[in-house]
């Protein structure tokens, strides 16, 4: 059966770190394009990479957020409450919704690379397919594979510095490093690369653009309303744009967001996805 | 009746076995013709009417952009404008409104992927063939209760999902405004169809369902429109065309069947031509047969026609008379063979006769039902008859002009 | 004698004659053509399906009819194909493939394909894919794949376009793998164009973790009649675990169009023939009448009524079968000279679907000839049946009044 899906492949890694590396065709003209200035010497762009993936995130996170939806065919913005733990070196995590009321109790639990999915008002598990993975995730302009992509994949790219932003230029309103990622040939992405700004001072992510193959830019990630917690500099607002569908954003409103928490390997599992809480 | 034709039509009857053979095989020619081009008709008007009574009718009404996209994205508004329009139109048999996307099927651990169709089932019972071919249970209710959700899937599909009568399924598929779309659903009956792709695929809800799946509020996908024939879909599709001008038009797209099912048509073509010719070589012999009647006939009476001319006949009225003998020949052909043509078509019309054994299931394996039927149109006996006069006006040249050429030195000498 | 008798008598009128055998000549060289042109279409047909990956015969493990999945797969342990088919000599080429369903990706859309592991160099011999190529070149390096130009437009993809496949594997695991695209697709074949992703066998053996398992086997003979051996011996070598079937079962379509065109050749030639028998008549009359008083003298000299008729009869068969021969020989020389097609593709482009090429080449065997001469010769008698019994039955002494 050959179903034409929309064009919602977004490969990205979900909360945060985007990552594509590889030579991009257009890899002059972006310097270019975003009117940077040379980075000083010195600066290795793998370690910016590393200082921001760790700033996102720990080895066990819990995150506590409100997703804000708005698209042409939406009569007013859709509102999603979620809570989720997350597993990074197992690569697990479990999401649950809390809102609206009729999405309430709904599950995700990734164990990579597969996906389930819990719908409470039916009663049913059911394990993601192929098909299923490009489409939205509760509406949003983030797909179920976003999810499930793997949010450190430090070593399926590769880095390059392409030059300093001043801040000044309309990318970002801070003075930031902006490093290309590629996908290594083998990286399942179809990505062709994505360009990330990481605050010079802080090194968290500002901004984070996905180009195709091609050098189009498809989608672009804010990241911004920074809060200290601990040694880390956490965007509690991450916004996306998909550039090829006018009208359409969604955004993401970090309510709860604690590092190095204490829970269970357990709750990974199927059984534990069909309860409520 | 002048004295020519009187001539003439004497002549034509001096041999009267000779004439009788002639004209025999024309009949034979013209009822060949006649009910081989009904036949083929017949079944094509059936090949055209089995195809579009499973899938979207003569004419369908949908989103613009609708067909090169399939998603819910382009629709068709269903607030009352287009059902009035649809109304209003001449030659439409019937019409049914239907939602129609792509969802997950699935039971237990089996899971398929389907195309979904919400469907009126009283309106539809009218344009397609669906709700008859249901094989096992039911067909979906036309008033599902609240909270009632119905699924008649289609029999190969079924079977890949291990389900029965009874069961209950999952339908997983992406909504309108775009969040998951999960619903479970009671398998109420399962189709058996012909074409064995659409048995694998199809999932039949009521449309009132579907539209609370996909979120699609007042919007439908398409309307689907059988025509009273397969001839008239054009037309129709044109009238529609001017109902629905203006803004309305605009978010709307029109297709007919032929270009919904493009390799159906050029198939019937290939058909019609591949029988054309044939009947073109049939038609051709019988020109030769009525070349040498009346060539014959020319030659025995040389005699007779050097005298005429002697006696101060112009050869053009002897060009004529020649002509109207071989035009009687033929009329008197066509006459006979559309007396015996005509009335058991004009019974035989429209009606089906089950075929049997081998070529029944050859039929099925097209796609089509088992059955024969004739379809006498007017062009049909007119196209034919034509084609038989044409052949005969080119058949009597020769002789005709032979016949003019004639010396009337020569002619006598052969007294 | 009474051949040279009949012969003469055909020729006392030339241009009766003439016409007699122009009007057999045209009908049977208008059968003969028209009749090649279909078997031509119906034989391109069955090649097409059978070079677009058909092939004559397919090798399945047990149950792949009713549930073709992953899991029934065939393992050179388990079913030795390859040592079976390796000592069949009348098998010329075969080729190993994994068949399974997956979802394409690209930056800009996504399309559900089937999937095919092929071993490039074995696809070559069986199938036209590998021929096909419009744009970059066939299957070479690994982590590569081949595509129809259809689904490349949909995918917005061209050669090297980095694609995503992701499908579920043997385990029912999700998996997923980057490929370029090496080579773009132009077949007349909607399997090739729009729904299948060709990959390297070991490529998709190790997408799906299917170890050194294959779906199928495909064989390609010479020679279409050698099919049912070739089962059968393959049949008997594998005994268990596998199914083997021809081009015949898995498409039976094909099959019935080519019965039903015998059924139409036959139906086709004694309608035109019965056309022609009135004129044949006519004209064997007209003969018999005219030569009233020469019949009255043979017989009043002693020939028999036998032999009159059998004169006359021989006279029928004798331009039955000139008319004949010049028409089969008309027909031929038509399609010989359309033996490179008739090309139809600026109107008729959709049937590609049906798997009809848009070049129609005429095509003939020699067992067509046998309906036309079977049916020309009854014609012939049968025609000369009233006018031969007219002869015979006319008595000398009416006869020879007619001085």
């Amino acid at each position: 059966m050959i179903a034409r899906l929309p064009g919602n492949t977004a490969p990205a890694v979900v909360f945060a770190l985007f990552l594509l590396l590889g030579p991009t065709p257009s890899v002059a003209s972006i310097e270019t394009d975003l009117s940077l200035e040379p980075a000083p010497d010195g600066i290795d762009a793998g370690e910016l990479a590393r200082k921001a993936e760790n700033n996102m995130r720990s080895e066990r996170t819990y995150i506590a957020a409100k997703m804000t939806v708005e698209s042409p065919r939406l009569s007013r913005a859709r509102v999603v409450a979620f809570h989720s733990w997350e597993n990074s070196p197992e690569k697990k995590s479990l999401i649950r919704i809390d809102a609206p009321a009729k999405d309430k109790g709904t599950g995700f639990l990734k164990l990579h690379p597969n996906l389930w999915m819990y719908v409470p008002r039916v009663e049913r598990t059911v394990r993601v397919p192929p098909s299923m993975m490009l489409q939205s995730w509760m509406g949003s302009d983030f797909s179920n594979d976003d999810l499930v992509r793997e949010s450190s994949e430090i070593e399926d790219y590769e880095h390059r510095l392409l030059g300093f932003d001043p801040g000044t230029n309309g990318n970002v309103d801070r003075p930031a490093y902006v490093v290309e990622y590629k996908p290594n040939e083998d990286a399942a992405v179809v990505w062709g690369s994505i360009v990330g700004w990481l605050d010079v001072e802080t090194g968290a992510p500002l901004r984070q653009d996905f180009f195709d193959e091609d050098g189009e830019r498809m989608r672009v990630m804010r990241f911004s309303d920074f809060k200290t917690i601990g040694k880390r500099h956490v965007p509690h607002l991450w916004s996306m744009t998909p550039l090829d569908k006018p009208g359409h954003s969604t955004s993401i409103e970090v309510t709860e967001i604690r590092y190095d928490a204490d829970f269970d390997s357990d709750i990974f599992t199927t059984r534990n996805l069909k309860r409520r809480d | 009746m002048n004295i020519e034709t009187r001539l003439a039509w004497r002549n034509v009857w001096r041999n009267p076995r000779r004439t009788a053979l002639s004209v025999a095989a024309t009949v034979f020619a013209l009822v060949l013709v006649i009910f081989s081009i009904s036949m083929a008709d017949g079944s094509h008007e059936k090949m055209i009417e089995d195809a579009v009574r499973l899938s979207s009718g003569h004419v369908a009404v949908s989103g613009k952009g609708y067909r090169h996209s399939m998603t819910l994205e382009q629709f068709v508004p269903w607030d009352g404008r287009v059902e009035a329009a649809i109304e209003k139109a001449d030659s439409v048999r019937a019409w049914a409104p239907r939602i129609s996307s792509f969802a997950l099927v699935s039971l237990g651990d089996r899971s398929h992927g389907s195309m979904v169709i919400g469907v009126d089932p009283e309106r539809e019972a009218g344009v397609t063939k669906f709700v008859s071919r249901v094989n096992e249970g039911r067909f979906v209710d036309q008033n599902p209760g609240p909270g009632v959700r119905e699924v008649v899937l289609g029999r190969k599909l079924a079977e890949r999902l291990g389900a029965a009568i009874g069961d209950e399924i999952l339908l997983y598929g992406v909504a309108y405004s775009l969040e998951t779309a999960y619903e479970l659903f009671e398998v109420v009956g399962t189709m058996a169809l012909p074409d064995p792709r659409l048995e694998r695929n199809l999932t039949i809800v009521h449309l009132d369902v579907a539209s609370e799946f996909y979120v699609y509020e007042d919007r439908i996908t398409e309307v689907a429109i059988l025509a009273d024939s397969a001839g008239n879909a054009a037309a129709l599709r044109t009238e529609l065309e001017s109902v629905f001008a203006g803004p309305l038009g605009d978010e709307l797209e029109l297709q007919d069947y032929e270009e919904m099912m493009p390799g159906l048509v050029q198939l019937i073509l290939i058909d019609d031509a591949g029988m054309y010719i044939m009947l073109a070589i049939l038609v051709v012999v019988v020109g030769f047969g009525i070349l040498n009647t009346i060539l014959m006939a020319i030659l025995e009476r040389t005699r007779e026609l050097g005298v005429i001319l002697a006696l101060g006949l112009k050869p053009i009225a002897l060009f004529r008379m020649v002509y109207l003998e071989s035009m009687m020949l033929a009329g008197v052909g066509l006459a006979i063979g559309l007396l015996i043509a005509l009335p058991p078509l004009a019974w035989l019309n429209g009606m089906e006769f089950p075929l049997g054994g081998d070529l029944a299931q050859a039929t099925e394996i097209f796609g089509m039902e088992p059955v024969l039927t004739f379809k006498l149109i007017p062009s049909n006996p007119i196209f034919s008859t034509l084609t038989i006069v044409v052949v005969a006006l080119l058949a009597a040249l020769y002789p005709a002009l032979k016949a003019s050429r004639a010396h009337p030195v020569d002619a006598l000498r052969s007294l | 004698m009474l051949f040279r008798m009949a012969w003469r008598n055909l020729w006392r009128n030339p241009r009766r004659t003439a016409v007699v055998l122009t009007a057999i000549s045209v009908g049977i060289a208008g059968c003969v053509l028209s009749m090649a042109i279909n078997l031509g279409v119906m034989t391109g047909m069955i090649d097409t399906a059978i070079r677009s990956g058909l092939g004559h015969i397919q090798i399945h493990a047990d149950g792949w009819d009713d549930n073709p999945e992953l899991e029934v797969r065939l393992t050179e342990g388990e079913v030795p194909f390859a040592s079976a088919l390796d000592s069949i000599p009348e098998v010329r080429r075969w080729a190993p493939r994994l068949q399974a369903q997956g979802l394409v990706a690209s930056a800009r859309a996504s399309v559900g394909v089937s999937i095919v592991g092929v071993d490039p160099e074995r696809e070559r011999g069986v199938s036209v894919a590998a021929d096909s190529i419009d744009e970059g070149e066939w299957l070479g390096e690994p982590k590569r794949l081949v595509l129809g130009y259809k689904l490349a437009s949909r995918l917005e993809a061209e050669i090297g376009t980095k694609l995503v496949i992701s499908a579920q594997d043997l385990g029912g695991e999700l998996t997923g793998q980057a490929y370029r695209v090496a080579g773009i697709i132009r077949a007349s074949s909607r399997d090739l164009d729009d729904g299948l992703v060709f990959l390297r066998l070991e490529d998709a053996q190790s997408l799906f973790g299917m170890g050194n398992a294959i779906s199928e086997v495909v064989i390609v003979t010479e020679d279409r009649e050698r099919v049912g051996l070739i089962q059968q011996k393959l049949q008997s070598s594998l005994a268990s675990g596998s199914e083997v079937r021809t081009w015949e079962q898995l498409e039976p379509l094909l099959v019935y169009m080519v019965q039903s065109f015998d059924s139409m050749a036959w139906i086709m030639y004694a309608a035109v023939f019965i056309a022609m028998a009135f004129g044949i008549a006519n004209v064997l009359l007209m003969a018999v009448f005219e030569r009233t008083r020469e019949i009255g003298m043979m017989r009043a000299v002693g020939m028999s009524r036998v032999r009159v008729v059998a004169m006359v009869v021989l006279e029928s068969t004798l331009v039955t079968m000139i008319g004949l021969g010049l028409g089969v020989g008309l027909g031929l020389v038509g399609v010989w000279l359309l033996r490179d097609g008739i090309d139809i593709s600026t109107w008729a482009g959709s049937l590609d679907d049906y798997g009809i090429e848009s070049v129609l080449k005429p095509s003939m065997r020699p067992r067509d000839m046998i309906a036309p001469l079977l049916i020309g010769a009854l014609t012939a008698i049968l025609s000369s049946f009233w006018p031969a019994l007219r002869a015979g039955l006319a008595k000398p002494a009416d006869a020879l009044r007619r001085i």
